[in-house]
C-alpha cells in the first residue's frame, strides 16, 4: 500500500492529480482517533488493474477543524464522508449528519471517551 | 409540469429485506429523484472490536456483522490480523477458506435471485430458486457446523478440517445441483415475461460504475471486470482453483441476474478443484504476540469488495478496526440507478441490488 501524506489545504488537488476515474476506484474514507482530540483521516483507493495497487492519502487534524470533501473529484465519496461525520462526530464539508445514526443514538461512537 | 409525488419505501416494506429507506420523487409514475437512508441498524461492532474483545476473539465478533456473508467477514478480518502479526498460514487453510467462501457465494447469489423473482412477481420461481438453494445451506452446515454465521476462519487458519465423507457428499450434491442450475439459467435468461420485467430496467452503465465506484456483480453486470479474487492471488490462490471473472454488458437487472447465475458455475468449479486438490497441512498456525502497525485487506464477498483496516498497538485490544462492506460502496450507484425507471419496477431493482444493511450499518 502506498501512503501519501497530504493536508486539508492540498487534499483536493492531491486527490485530483492522482485519481483517474477509469483507473482507480474509491474504497472508503476512515478516521482514527489518536487521542487528545486529534484524528488521523485516511482516504483509500485501489487500481482496477491486476496486480492491484492500493493507495492511502493520510493527514492528521484537530477534531474541531472542518474536513474538506473530495466529492468534487470522487462522486461517490459523499457516502463515506456522511458515515464518518456521524461516527466520528466531526464536521465534513457538505456532509449531513444522521445518515448512519438514528437521532437517539450515542454521538460520535468511534471517538475515544475522555477519562 | 406534471405533479410530483414523494413516495417513501422502507425502512420496513414488503419488497425490502433490509432496514433501508428510499424516498422516491416521482412524476407520472417515473422516478426522477431518490434519497436513501441506511442508518437504522448501527450496532457499534467496530467500537466493540476495539474495546471489549481481544484481537483473537474479533474474528468471531465480525462473523456476526452479517448472517449471509459471515465467512467473508471472518476471513477478511483474519487475513488483516495475519498481516499485522506477519503470519503465513498453511495452503490447506487457504483452500478450506476458499471452499466455504464459494459455498457461501452460492447460497447468497441464489437468495438474491429468488428475491428478484419474487419482487418481479414470480412467486413460483422464487420458491424454486429457494428450494434449489437448500443444498448449499446443507453443505455449509456439514462443512462448518452451522447453516449461517459459521465461525470457520480464525486468525492463523481455520477451525475445522474437511471430513472425507463430507467432501464426498459435497461433490455428489454438486452433481445434483448442476442440472438445477442449468434450469434456472434457462428460466432467468429466456422467460419472456420475466425479461419484460428485468431487461432494460435499473440500468447502471460502465460510466456510472466508474464514476460511482460500484463493486461486485453490480459492476460486473455493466462490463467492468472488477473482482478482488482476480487481484489478490498472493493471499488466496484463486486462479489455481479455476477462478474466472464473469461479466455482462447491459448493466440492467437481467444482466445482474446472469452474472450471479454464471458465477455459480465458477463457484462450483472452484469447490470441486479445492476438494480434489486439497493439500495436506495444519489447520491453524500457533503464534504468540500482539498486533502492531496498520494493515488493510480486501476480499470478494458475494456482494463485492469487502475491506478491512486494522491498527494494532502491541496490546490484546486493537486500536482501530474499520469495516467497509460492499453494499456501502454501492449506495451511490443504487441511488442513481432508480432514475428514469417506473416506480413499479423499483422492487425488482432493489432485489437486484442485493443490499445488505446489517453489513453496511454494522
Amino acid at each position: 500500500m502506498t501512503r501519501i501524506e497530504t493536508s486539508f489545504e492540498t487534499l483536493k488537488n492531491d486527490v485530483a492529480a492522482f485519481y483517474k476515474v477509469d483507473k482507480h476506484h474509491f474504497i472508503t474514507m476512515n478516521g482514527v482517533d489518536l487521542g487528545n482530540d486529534e484524528i488521523e483521516y485516511q482516504w483509500f483507493f485501489c487500481d482496477y488493474d491486476y496486480p492491484c495497487a492500493e493507495t492511502m492519502f493520510v493527514t492528521k487534524a484537530n477534531a474541531d477543524v472542518l474536513v474538506p470533501s473530495i466529492g468534487e473529484v470522487v462522486a461517490s465519496a459523499w457516502v463515506a464522508e456522511a458515515e464518518l461525520a456521524d461516527l466520528m462526530g466531526v464536521d465534513i464539508e457538505n456532509a449531513d449528519k444522521g445518515f448512519m445514526l438514528e437521532v437517539d443514538s450515542d454521538e460520535a461512537p468511534l471517538r475515544k471517551k475522555k477519562k | 409540469m406534471a405533479t410530483q409525488y414523494d413516495i417513501p419505501v422502507g425502512a420496513q416494506h414488503i419488497s425490502l429485506l433490509e432496514p433501508l429507506h428510499f424516498k422516491f420523487t416521482t412524476e407520472n409514475e417515473k422516478i426522477i429523484k431518490t434519497e436513501a437512508n441506511v442508518g437504522y441498524v448501527h450496532r457499534g461492532i467496530e467500537q466493540a472490536c476495539c474495546s471489549k474483545f481481544k484481537f483473537r476473539q474479533v474474528s468471531f465478533v465480525v462473523g456476526r456483522v452479517c448472517g449471509l456473508c459471515s465467512i467473508s467477514h471472518t476471513t477478511c478480518y483474519s487475513q488483516v490480523a495475519e498481516k499485522l502479526m506477519q503470519l503465513d498460514i498453511s495452503k490447506k487453510a487457504k483452500y478450506l477458506r476458499m471452499l466455504v467462501i464459494e459455498l457461501d457465494r452460492i447460497h447468497s447469489h441464489l437468495l438474491c435471485l429468488s428475491h428478484v423473482a419474487e419482487n418481479s412477481g414470480f412467486e413460483a420461481l422464487f420458491m424454486k430458486t429457494m428450494a434449489y438453494r437448500e443444498f448449499s445451506m446443507e453443505m455449509l452446515e456439514a462443512v462448518c457446523g452451522n447453516r449461517i454465521q459459521y465461525d470457520f476462519s480464525i486468525v492463523g487458519g481455520v477451525t475445522r478440517d474437511l471430513r472425507t465423507d463430507v467432501a464426498k457428499m459435497v461433490l455428489e450434491k454438486l452433481k445434483i445441483f448442476k442440472p438445477q442450475l442449468d434450469e434456472l439459467v434457462d428460466i432467468y435468461s429466456n422467460n419472456y415475461t420475466l425479461g419484460l420485467k428485468n431487461k432494460g430496467v435499473g440500468v447502471i452503465n460502465k460510466d456510472d460504475v466508474y464514476t460511482l465506484s460500484a463493486v461486485g456483480p453490480f459492476a460486473r453486470a455493466a462490463g467492468i471486470p472488477i473482482d478482488v479474487r482476480n487481484e489478490t492471488e498472493d493471499i488466496l490462490p484463486w486462479k489455481e482453483v479455476g477462478f474466472e471473472v464473469v461479466t455482462e454488458t447491459t448493466g440492467d437487472v437481467y444482466a445482474r441476474n446472469l452474472v450471479r447465475l454464471k458465477e455459480l458455475y465458477v463457484s462450483m468449479r472452484i469447490i470441486e478443484n479445492v476438494i480434489n486438490g486439497l493439500p495436506e497441512g495444519e489447520l491453524a498456525v500457533d503464534f504468540k504476540g500482539f498486533p502492531t502497525g496498520e494493515a488493510i485487506n480486501r476480499l470478494e464477498a458475494p456482494r463485492g469488495e469487502l475491506f478491512y483496516y486494522a491498527k494494532g498497538n502491541k496490546t490484546q485490544i486493537l486500536e482501530r478496526l474499520k469495516i467497509k462492506a460492499p453494499t456501502f460502496s454501492n449506495v451511490a450507484a443504487m441511488v442513481h440507478g432508480f432514475s428514469g425507471n417506473e416506480y413499479a419496477s423499483a422492487p425488482a431493482i432493489i432485489g437486484s441490488y442485493d443490499p445488505c444493511l446489517s453489513c453496511t450499518s454494522r
